[in-house]
């Protein structure tokens, strides 16, 4: 471990925290801030997916922590505290493809043997199933018995997590353990416990998996140049979690101080602001980011000089990246916010302020502002998966994040060719894939359950039905 | 509790057409729900008119749509039942009950505004009815639905007929809709509040027409309103609604004579009535609180590829007024005479074409932005939509403490909290209530917050826009007795905006009439209500919904 | 009306000049010329005079906005932003860096660009219309719940999965089509076939939900109350009434989409290895050819200006509150 060094993405992703912390202490005192978290948090989906978001979020966090290693360890140049915590994964390389959990090698290689002849055989790996003295004969076995045990502890892990969590609604609701349990299981205690539990349990008894077989085994396989794919899809976390927050960071001040004012100003200024971002999304948003990301390599290439570092470099694209990926997507929002604030400054309230003689910047700041965060609410969250799946997307046609980055853009873009092999080499795409897909589908239930929580418009649907006759009496 | 019994008249001779009994409805979870029509009983006799009376949350217009099946997803029906000549309505099939709506139940809708399809042809809309239930197309549905038109007097129908809702007026569109709905030629008509978007003219002339086709056809009718007057217009039969409970059904004349049930007797001791009242006005001082001169408030027109201001829109085209501390001038006028937008313009909240507003002799008009912002401490606006006016967001306290803030006003926070207890207590609540969220509150609770927070500031003069329109007849009687008290204790000025006159009589000295912009009559309400000079007052005047004059003879 | 669409029209202009001042930015300012050239010819040794030459041949070697030797008019129109603008306007789109002449690769990338999105367009179009229809019909019913499963899943895949897992599956497997290329006329088929498949499949999930969602807004109308109050049948009520309330907005955003016709979906394009635009376009990010780029820039600009003109006119053909105004 070396010196406690801050990468630009990583100071961003910490503000953001704080962000999150100031807003949740903020949300606590309000009402109309904690009736729609309340809302939230009532549905068993957005629970589920808030425990799995959180996980990703946990390994995003873990690998924003950086260290310096000192000089002539031999490691790469900056190391996460993920780095450290998967330290077997990532130094347990093979010298090329290995299916997942496999002893041997995926290709053949020509070997002389004992007796001097030389043979084609699949090699035994490295560190694959290396301790097993018979692959052929105890592979299976041992690979069952370890994911049991890992299995066995994450239920375990489960299990303590749900005690824990029984006795402390007991203690809140003074009940009897058992009657808090019963409580629990049957959904009435006023919040979806079941779905955290179940959730939080069957991740567990995944991690419990991975972890015990991750110290022997490629759990994922291994890449071309052998390195681990789990380890990879891992790294990978914390660049498709920037990317979906970043973005929204970068482009919200503007939106919000450009759409709000030039609402409620209207003339000139809505004119201004108006051309402004028509200009922009007039530039088909896949063209403005190839445009600027190619203008960004002959920069960098000519200042070579300034970007020494391979992290500092990848972590600069990182980052101007999700400034392009912002400048494209904020216009949507400003005219969002635009519209609204069209519409709230013909409200009384807003009138009745002026009346009152408040100066405008107060009135956008205690009228206007806090009327239009459930729109900037919505779309964070509704862009984030979006954000995800285009950084894989972007990526694969160089105009994503650096290629020396651990993407699942990257990964995908890397083994999208090596399907066409025989056997076909399916795992880091796999790999890139699942995760993505995990990461994404809980995203879009949360925002579903934000958006519905949120916006007042869709609260009044159900369209009209005509009643079954049979609820009268007979 | 005791609940005073339901006072029922003895059923007419008539044979019944249609049978509503024993009906509940319930809303919510069906471990808890919410009942909001419990154990209505009713019976209409064929070309009989029921009208249906009762404040909001009564239940009435859940009973029609309870009626036709026609009920929110949100509601349920879950007890009863409802025979229509015969046939019980709860028990038909889904395509059953579509031959009854349409055919022998017509439904006239409150909004004619969202009620028809904008992007149908109002003949079109009609054709699906004919087409539907009378099985008519081609040469003869278009005659029919040129004649469904013309019977609902509109002009030149077969032009009207290709047109689109917009094309039409808030009325044409009432009478469109009353056109779809007779064009089955239906033995039952439903009018939930058909006149309640509309204007008094406008109103008496779509009573009038629902009363001579209900006459014409011998067709029952359902005429559900919250205004006494106009149940006395069309009624029959009376039957009023409190809380999903029916507490009384009377004819008409009875009902009117002597109501029986507590509740109906209160309720027609809360109707602001258009009566001559003593009302004393303060002695006229040597200088105005407030004299508007040609004030005109202008709103541009656009046209063109440079979008030029070719024309403008003379919202208020002149208006001169005064008004005197400790006053009260009422401002009457129909929807989009102006009214609302002259009460803007004297406060400067939209921007003026010219005039002069002189406040205590100042020119409000000619001020600097700053300068109009120390002023405005004394002149204060009450809205009518008591839930708009308020930021949702924001907490009571804060709210009644914004104007203080602006015009520093209270020199700590615990200065200012203290003041807004004291407002709260003058407006009729509770300090308490400072800690709570505008929507805990009810409109009449909420009206009396605005009220507070106009008065935090100390003002000389309140502009009042339509306070009580949305408001029930009870509630608007206590809100109008505490403007009243306020003017008395704080010697406080009203500009006092409305469409009712009724509401006039009981609170104005002096009443303007407001007519495309202009003021077309202005003087002391004896004068100008009890013997108005200006033809257009006289007509409004008429057209008032009266109780007990003959119009139903 | 015609002086509202004219209006819109000369709107166009000036966001024109602001598309091309961005990319002329973007491309001449933070970057000089100088370090395209390098970049371009490859080597850090280079001579200067390679670079002049290189400049020259283009027309990068002018000043960028203000020519101060010229004089007159020229000081101002003999530079890089005035002249490379109005070659764009005039759509001489001149040569690419690599030689080629941009027009000409333009008309001949064009077809096949349409031939996959036009019929992904109208597919996409009528599926998720009739499912969405479908779910707002029988909505709180379990096809409605499975169905918005379904959706979710769908929206949480990446579109690179269905790229790859319909080539590896529906290609390479099972050998129903051919895994990439292009062929034209009628052979084309057999080649668009899986590309628009995928092309169907990436948008499916989320346009399903956007329309039941208009559809269901739509539904709790009161005009929808009033035309049950009138005894019509819940088909009736949903074709009729419906349907053509809820095709104003959905039909206007379909209009946005029309840039995407010409540019086709990019990396669907590239992935299939279909010479259209799209994978015109990416090809030139690889090579670094700023030309086209920067053209493809300007054309897509001016498709989605096109694009907002559509919108207006679609929206005063369809919904006669507008035609009037």
């Amino acid at each position: 471990m070396g010196e406690f060094t801050l990468l630009t993405t990583d100071a961003c992703l910490f503000a953001l925290l704080a962000v999150a912390i100031v807003y949740c202490l903020q949300a606590r005192r309000h009402e109309h801030l904690r009736a729609p978290w309340r809302e939230v948090w009532r549905r068993p989906v957005a629970v589920g997916a808030s425990v799995v978001l959180g996980a990703f979020m946990l390994v995003a966090v873990a690998d924003s922590i950086h260290f310096e290693s000192r000089a002539g360890s031999g490691d790469g140049d900056v190391l996460s505290a993920l780095d450290i915590a998967l330290r077997p994964l990532r130094t347990g390389s093979e010298t090329t493809y290995s299916a997942p959990l496999a002893a041997y090698a995926y290709s053949r290689e020509s070997v002389v043997d004992e007796s001097g002849k030389l043979t084609r055989i699949y090699p035994r790996l490295v560190h694959g199933g290396a301790h097993l003295a018979d692959p052929g004969r105890e592979h299976g076995a041992d690979v069952a018995r370890r994911a049991a045990a890992g299995a066995a502890s994450g239920l375990l892990g489960g299990l303590a997590l749900s005690t824990l969590c029984v006795l402390a609604v007991a203690r809140r609701r003074n009940r009897a353990p058992v009657a808090a349990a019963r409580l629990l299981l049957a959904g009435r205690a006023g919040f979806p416990w079941r779905s955290l539990l179940g959730v939080s349990t069957a991740l567990l008894i995944v991690i419990g998996i991975c972890a015990a077989l991750a110290p022997h085994y490629h759990v994922f396989g291994t890449d071309k140049v052998g390195n681990d794919v789990l380890y990879q899809a891992l790294k990978s976390v914390r660049t498709g979690i920037l990317i979906g927050l970043l973005t929204t960071l970068i482009s919200l001040p503007f939106a919000l101080a450009l759409g709000i004012a030039a609402g409620y100003f209207r003339g000139p200024i809505d004119d201004a602001v108006q051309y402004l971002y028509t200009t922009l999304s007039s530039i088909p948003g896949v063209l403005l980011i190839a445009a600027a990301a190619l203008m960004l390599d002959v920069y960098m290439t000519r200042h070579a000089a300034d970007f020494d570092m391979l992290a500092a470099r990848a972590d600069l694209r990182l980052l101007a990246l999700c400034a392009i990926l912002g400048i494209t997507s904020w216009t949507s929002l400003c005219r969002l916010l635009r519209a609204e604030a069209l519409k709230l400054r013909e409200i009384e309230f807003v009138v009745a302020a002026q009346a009152l003689g408040v100066r405008s910047t107060t009135i956008l700041r205690r009228h206007l502002l806090p009327n239009v965060m459930h729109i900037v609410m919505i779309t964070t969250v509704l862009d984030f998966s979006g954000l995800v799946l285009a950084e894989a997307a972007l990526t694969y046609i160089d105009i994503g994040v650096d290629p020396s980055m651990d993407s699942w853009g990257n990964m995908i873009n890397g083994a999208r060719l090596e399907l066409a092999r025989e056997p076909a080499v399916w795992w880091s795409l796999a790999a890139a894939m699942s995760f993505m897909f995990a990461l994404v589908l809980a995203a879009n239930l949360f925002a579903d359950a934000v958006r519905d929580a949120f916006d007042p418009r869709l609260r009044q649907f159900g369209a009209d039905r005509d009643l079954p006759a049979a609820t009268r009496e007979s | 509790m005791d609940k005073p019994p339901i006072v029922t008249d003895t059923p007419t001779a008539a044979p019944a057409l249609l049978e509503i009994s024993g009906l509940r409805v319930e809303f919510g979870a069906p471990e808890a729900p919410t009942v909001a029509i419990d154990d209505l009983t009713l019976t209409i006799a064929r070309g009989e008119t029921l009208v249906l009376v009762g404040e909001s949350g009564s239940g009435k217009s859940l009973t029609a749509l309870a009626v036709t099946r026609l009920l929110p997803t949100a509601a349920r029906i879950t007890g009863g039942r409802v025979m229509l000549g015969g046939d019980d309505l709860f028990a038909l099939p889904a395509a059953g009950m579509c031959a009854v709506r349409g055919r022998r139940i017509g439904f006239v809708f409150q909004e004619p505004q969202v009620a028809l399809n904008p992007v149908m042809r109002i003949g079109d809309q009609i054709g699906e009815v004919l087409h539907q239930h009378l099985g008519l197309r081609g040469a003869e549905r278009q005659e029919r639905t040129v004649e469904a038109l013309r019977a609902v007097g509109i002009p030149d129908p077969a032009r009207r007929a290709r047109e689109y809702p917009h094309q039409f007026s808030g009325g044409m569109k009432q009478r469109a809709m009353i056109a779809i709905a007779l064009a089955g030629e239906p033995e039952l008509l439903i009018a939930d509040e058909p006149t309640t978007a509309l204007d008094v003219t406008l109103q008496a002339q779509i009573l009038a027409l629902l009363k001579a086709e209900q006459r014409r056809r011998g067709m029952a009718m359902l005429f559900i309103t919250h205004d006494f007057g106009v149940a006395w217009q069309v009624a029959d039969r009376v039957a009023v609604l409190q809380a999903g409970r029916l507490v009384e059904t009377a004819a008409r004349e009875a009902f009117y004579r002597a109501p029986r049930h507590p509740y109906s007797r209160a309720l027609f001791a809360a109707l602001p009535k258009l009566e001559r009242r003593v009302v004393s006005a303060p002695p006229a001082a040597a200088e105005p609180l407030l004299a508007v001169d040609n004030l005109r408030v202008e709103f541009p027109i656009r046209r063109g590829v440079l979008r030029r201001i070719v024309d403008s829109v003379r919202a208020v085209d002149g208006v001169s007024l005064r008004l005197d501390a400790g006053e009260t001038l009422a401002v009457v006028g129909e929807s989009g005479s102006g009214k609302t937008t002259m009460g803007r313009g004297i406060l400067r909240l939209v921007p003026l074409a010219g005039g002069s507003v002189r406040f205590r002799g100042e020119d409000l008009a000619a001020l600097s932005a700053a300068a109009l912002r120390q002023r405005r401490r004394h002149l204060q606006v009450v809205f009518q939509d008591s839930y708009a006016a308020m930021n949702p967001r924001m907490l009571v306290g804060d709210i009644i403490q914004e104007g203080m803030l602006a015009q520093h006003l209270g020199a700590s926070r615990a200065a200012r909290e203290t003041r807004v207890a004291e407002l709260l207590a003058q407006v009729g609540l509770e300090a308490a209530h400072a800690r709570r969220y505008p929507h805990e509150f009810s409109g009449g609770q909420r009206q009396r917050i605005c009220i507070a927070r106009a008065l935090a500031v100390e003002p000389r003069l309140i502009v009042c826009d339509e306070p009580t329109s949305a408001l029930d007849v009870s509630v608007q009687a206590q809100i109008l007795d505490l403007l009243r008290d306020l003017q008395q204790r704080l010697g406080l000025a009203y500009l006092f905006i409305t469409h009712n006159l009724g509401v006039v009589a009981q609170l104005a000295h002096r009443v303007a009439v407001m007519h495309q912009g202009v003021i077309v009559e202005e003087g002391p309400v004896e004068e100008v209500l009890f013997a108005p000079c200006h033809a257009y007052t006289q007509q409004l005047l008429a057209a008032v919904p009266k109780i007990g004059d003959g119009a139903d003879a | 009306m015609s002086a509202y669409l004219l209006r819109r029209v000369l709107y166009a202009l000036p966001i024109l000049l602001g598309v091309n001042l961005i990319t002329f930015l973007l491309f001449f300012v933070v970057n000089t010329p100088d370090d395209m050239a390098r970049m371009q010819l490859g080597d850090r040794r280079v001579t200067q005079a390679a670079i002049e030459k290189w400049k020259v041949e283009r027309g990068y070697d002018r000043p960028l906005f203000w020519h101060a030797d010229a004089g007159g008019v020229a000081r101002a129109t003999d530079t890089l932003f005035f002249t490379s603008t109005l070659q764009l306007f005039s759509f001489d789109f001149g040569k690419s860096d690599g030689g080629r002449d941009i027009g000409t690769d333009l008309k001949q990338r064009m077809g096949p660009s349409l031939a996959i999105a036009v019929p992904v367009l109208m597919l996409q179009l009528v599926v998720a219309l009739a499912w969405a229809l479908l779910l707002a019909w029988l909505r709180g019913s379990r096809f409605d719940a499975w169905s918005a499963v379904i959706c979710v899943a769908m929206m949480s895949i990446s579109g690179l999965f269905y790229i790859i897992g319909g080539q590896y599956l529906i290609a390479k497997l099972w050998r129903l089509v051919p895994i990439s290329g292009y062929d034209g006329g009628l052979a084309a088929v057999r080649f668009l076939a899986l590309p628009v498949l995928v092309g169907v499949l990436i948008s499916l999930g989320s346009n399903v939900r956007w329309y039941r969602t208009v559809f269901l807004e739509e539904m709790g109308r009161e005009y929808v109350r009033m035309a049950r109050a009138k005894g019509l049948s819940d088909a009736r009520v949903m074709f009729a009434h419906v349907l053509r309330n809820a095709l104003i907005p959905i039909l206007t955003g379909v209009v946005v989409l029309l840039p995407s016709l010409f540019l086709g979906a990019l990396i669907t394009e590239a992935f299939f290895a279909i010479p259209g635009l799209g994978s015109y376009t990416i090809d030139a990010i690889q090579a670094q050819d700023f030309a086209i780029v920067r053209t493809m820039v300007f054309l897509g600009s001016l498709l989605y200006i096109l694009g907002l003109l559509l919108t207006d006119l679609s929206y005063v053909i369809a919904d006669p509150r507008v035609r009037l105004e």
